[in-house]
């Protein structure tokens, strides 16, 4: 029986940063991993996909821009599927071992095993070294979510996989069905498209991405992805697949009539679930809602008074940042601060080819918040002088404002980089920034980080680099 | 478990109270909302009720200690808490439509305010503020937060109505601009720092020392203020008042019919509230922060009350639609609670503009001080029997009293003054002319 003041179950971007910060704050802490360190994020998740990414958009740049620039490569590149996967692996570790140490650093007590609530106050955690039993004052529940299995593609995680298993492919496949077009699917189609993998993705849906993000973002990430010869298939419903003796034929339905698709494997990736089933919660008396979330208040306190629970297990949207600002509030929370969560925008990012972000309400949200008034406008990458010289110049960067005040609601990104440029409109939308505080503020030239204030400036009405009507914009109501 | 009670937040700009005495002692049980103790701020004596239901099991402060605000003034143990404590925070948002009315009585026992205290004793219990429309950087939001500010309606000095970080320690403070976005006055500049400069002496033994606290804090506050931000000047002259004594001596036993007195002042408010109507830039504010001019379409006017623990304002709310009678009544009784120091805060809030009679007591002229942030302020002064030269050669005596109206000059040049003071003679000097304009 160890006894603890925090027992954080979980090690994922949540977890491990709650685990720290309580840490940090004086508390003796615990954090129990079933897995590797890092959880789904550093290890079968946003890290390795991002290399697996990184690494084909070097192949794609070779072949496709270097004869341009006069890089001619003698012979072929030559792709070793396994020491590609093996780096990306690497890459996992290192990111894992740095967990370790942070945690060790902070004399953080981490348990290996799977924990189980047995009551409020205790959990028993089973190893391989048998089954110990942990008690805490307090518990933060950071267990993370799960691929969604379809019916008729059970898991394998060889041939019928989940992200999991595709990011460990250690040989290209030659054909590939990927089920949902959502922002997973569409990151691993890019890369494994990149590879040389014919890939057909079956969405449900109408369009890409749908309801994700800025439908017109999506747009120019279809038009890119349809451009490198991905097959989409949209309104298409998968119904079940059969192995043959080469490969599969997943048959789905679209139009009411059943098409056949040849595949080597099939990625399922509709969608992530909350692995509220799990951890055996009912035994605390934690609430649970019909999703399988576990329902928390705005300090992300559960029912039961001294049970916290924090990123994928508590609610949308599943991403690892929202769980990381949730795991400090807590741990502060806990230390007797007054916090509650309140953020005025989480973040997204997907990593297709161009990626996407975005920051704030999209237009259709503002509209449904009341804001009706709202100056609009984009200002593309290709007038950009650093997406032309990288020779990047799909995309734009899309602002929203309030036509009043012109602060900012909402920037959408598609390009080069836009998850690293996404990080501005975050700060602009949390402070309140009006479009002049951008395009006032000197952005260095030559960058990418241009275009944020060149799209300001457009939604004002007069950016230098594309032509507007003059006076096309409003003047500001008290500049 | 025990349970900490906390002092709540007394009213607006109140940041500690004096223990004058404890309601209960150990061992006692108490229901929730029940009286635990009376504490003295610089505006009256609040009885302050506990949240939650308990047995008293610590008394932390004895009598003439000073309590801040939010610091653990007993503990309960097995407390249980009422329904009552969920509300959302509303009643401290719903008293600042107007503003702190400068020196100010309070409440004693005012069920009202109870929801208030409870509520902020629970502290925090307010919605996460990037989920409103205000705006306010993450870390004012998470200051505002930190030390029980809810900003979530509050209309900031920054541009756009953004909250800063200064918004919200003066909100803390008192002298925030607390606005319910639809028109309502923000309160002047936030925290003002006005020099300190000691006072030296070579004749100690001579002098006594007092801790400048209380309500005399307060009006030497709120005064210092007003003159800092606003350029006063005062127009003076005599008014031939016969008529009005005459229509008043005739009143006298239709009053005692009613039961009460009718003095000068609902007949002078009745005759400003008239003039105001014709020249609306004295039923104003300025608002300094979003630099704007604030038209009021009501008249709530206050009256200057000598009392013994210094000068109060009560506020007879939307006088232009109450009767003479009604105002006298109201008058009688806000003037003796406010001598006894049980006036509510909400009585003595929101004044468009103020009278102040020093005619009672003598002096022939006054030059007051405008009750910030209102933009003027009336004084009336004694009546005397005087001698006059008619227009026929002969001497003759009238009844004459001195009217002043001191006005903010961003706002109302010194003409405009001049007429307004004529126009309100027009009707005080004949008070029949009221008549006309009652409905």
């Amino acid at each position: 029986m160890q006894n603890f003041d925090v027992v954080v179950i979980g090690s994922g971007p949540g977890g491990y940063v709650a685990a720290i910060r309580c840490a940090q704050l004086g508390f003796k802490t615990a954090i129990i991993e079933r897995e590797a360190l890092g959880g789904v994020c550093l290890n079968v998740g946003c890290i390795p996909s991002k290399a697996m990414i990184t690494a084909t958009h070097l192949l794609h740049k070779a072949e496709h821009d270097f004869k341009t620039m006069g890089l001619n490569i003698k012979g072929g590149i030559e792709v070793d599927m396994k020491k590609l996967v093996s780096w990306k692996q690497s890459v996992c570790d290192k990111m894992s071992g740095g967990v370790n140490q942070l945690l060790k650093g902070n004399s953080v007590v981490v348990i290996k095993g799977n924990a189980e609530f047995k009551n409020q106050k205790e959990l028993s955690v089973k190893s391989i070294s048998g089954t110990d039993s942990v008690t805490a004052k307090y518990f933060i529940v950071a267990t993370g979510s799960r691929p969604i299995e379809i019916p008729g593609f059970p898991f394998d995680e060889k041939e019928i996989c989940s992200s999991t298993g595709a990011l460990a492919f250690d040989e290209i496949p030659k054909r590939v069905v990927v089920i949902g077009g959502g922002y997973i699917g569409l990151e691993i189609s890019c890369y494994l498209r990149k590879l040389g993998t014919e890939v057909t993705i079956i969405e449900a849906n109408t369009s890409l991405l749908s309801g994700v993000v800025d439908p017109e973002c999506a747009q120019v990430v279809t038009r890119k992805t349809e451009r490198s010869g991905i097959i989409i298939k949209y309104g298409a419903k998968a119904k079940g697949q059969k192995k043959t003796k080469d490969g599969y034929e997943v048959t789905a339905e679209i139009n009411g009539k059943d098409e056949i698709f040849k595949a080597d494997k099939i990625l399922v990736t509709v969608g992530r679930r909350p692995n509220g089933d799990q951890t055996n919660l009912k035994a605390a008396g934690i609430a649970i809602d019909e999703r399988g979330f576990v329902k928390v208040d705005a300090k992300r306190r559960t029912n039961i008074p001294h049970i916290f629970a924090i990123g994928d297990i508590c609610g949308q949207p599943m991403l690892a940042h929202k769980a990381s600002y949730e795991g400090v509030m807590v741990a502060e929370i806990l230390s007797g601060a007054n916090r509650v969560y309140d953020a005025k925008t989480v973040p997204a990012v997907v990593f297709t080819d161009p990626e996407i972000a975005s920051a704030g309400m999209t237009e259709a949200e503002c509209k449904a918040k009341g804001y009706n008034d709202l100056l609009i406008s984009k200002f593309p990458f290709a007038a950009n002088g650093r997406a032309v010289s990288m020779s990047e110049t799909d995309g734009f960067v899309k602002m929203i404002a309030d036509k009043k005040t012109h602060i900012i609601l909402g920037i959408h990104i598609v390009g080069p980089e836009a998850s690293n440029l996404i990080s501005e409109a975050v700060l602009a939308v949390e402070m309140g920034a009006r479009l002049e505080d951008i395009a006032l503020s000197i952005h260095p030239h030559p960058t990418l980080g241009e275009t944020m204030m060149e799209a300001a400036e457009a939604t004002l009405g007069h950016a230098i680099h594309i032509i507007q009507k003059p006076l096309a914009g409003t003047k500001p109501a008290h500049a | 478990m025990a349970t900490d009670v906390k002092l709540p937040e007394l009213g607006e700009g109140v940041t500690e109270g004096e223990l004058v005495k404890w309601t209960v002692k150990v061992c006692d049980v108490v229901k929730a909302d029940q009286t635990v103790a009376e504490i003295m701020t610089d505006k009256a004596t609040v009885e302050v009720p506990s949240p939650v239901a308990g047995t008293v099991k610590e008394l932390k402060f004895k009598k003439g200690d000073v309590i801040k605000v939010e610091s653990v003034m007993l503990t309960l143990s097995g407390a249980t808490y009422g329904t009552a404590t969920t509300t959302a925070p509303v009643a401290s948002k719903a008293a600042s439509n107007g503003h702190t009315a400068p020196p100010v009585a309070t409440p004693a026992n005012n069920t009202a305010r109870s929801s208030t205290m409870n509520m902020s004793a629970a502290s925090g219990i307010y919605p996460p503020v990037a989920d409103s429309r205000v705006l306010a950087t993450p870390a004012t939001r998470r200051l505002a937060r930190e030390i029980g500010v809810d900003i979530n309606e509050m209309s900031g000095s920054g541009l756009a109505g953004r909250v800063t970080r200064e918004d919200v320690i003066s909100a803390k403070g008192g002298t925030a601009s607390l606005g319910s976005g639809s028109g309502a006055v923000s309160a002047g500049s936030p925290s003002m720092n006005f020099p300190k400069p000691a006072y030296t002496t070579t004749n100690a033994q001579a002098e006594e020392r007092v801790d400048l606290v209380g309500i005399r804090k307060k009006i030497a506050q709120n005064l210092q203020m007003s003159k800092a931000i606003i350029p006063h000047f005062t127009l003076m002259d005599e008014a031939d008042v016969t008529q009005l004594v005459a229509m008043r001596e005739s009143l006298k036993d239709f009053a005692e019919k009613n039961q009460t007195k009718i003095t000068y002042l609902p007949i002078v408010m009745k005759a400003l509230i008239a003039t105001m109507k014709e020249f609306p830039q004295f039923n104003a504010s300025i608002d300094d922060a979003a630099s704007q001019i604030v038209y009021k379409k009501y008249f709530n006017i206050g009256f200057a009350a000598d009392t013994p623990n210094g000068l109060v304002v009560p506020v007879i709310k939307n006088a232009d639609q109450k009767t003479i009678l009604e105002i006298s009544k109201e008058i009688i009784d806000l003037s003796k609670r406010a001598r006894d120091g049980k006036l509510k805060i909400d009585e003595m809030k929101g004044g468009t503009i103020t009278i102040t009679n020093i005619g009672s007591v003598g002096g022939t002229y006054a030059t007051p001080i405008i009750n910030h942030p209102e933009v003027a302020i009336l004084g009336m002064y004694k009546i005397q029997d005087k001698p006059i030269l008619k227009a026929d050669g002969s001497i003759g005596f009238i009844k004459a009293m001195n009217y002043t109206v001191t006005a903010d000059h961003r706002l109302i040049d010194g003409a405009v003054a001049a007429y307004f003071l004529k126009s309100f003679f027009s009707k005080i000097q004949n008070p029949g002319v009221l008549m006309m304009g009652m409905s």
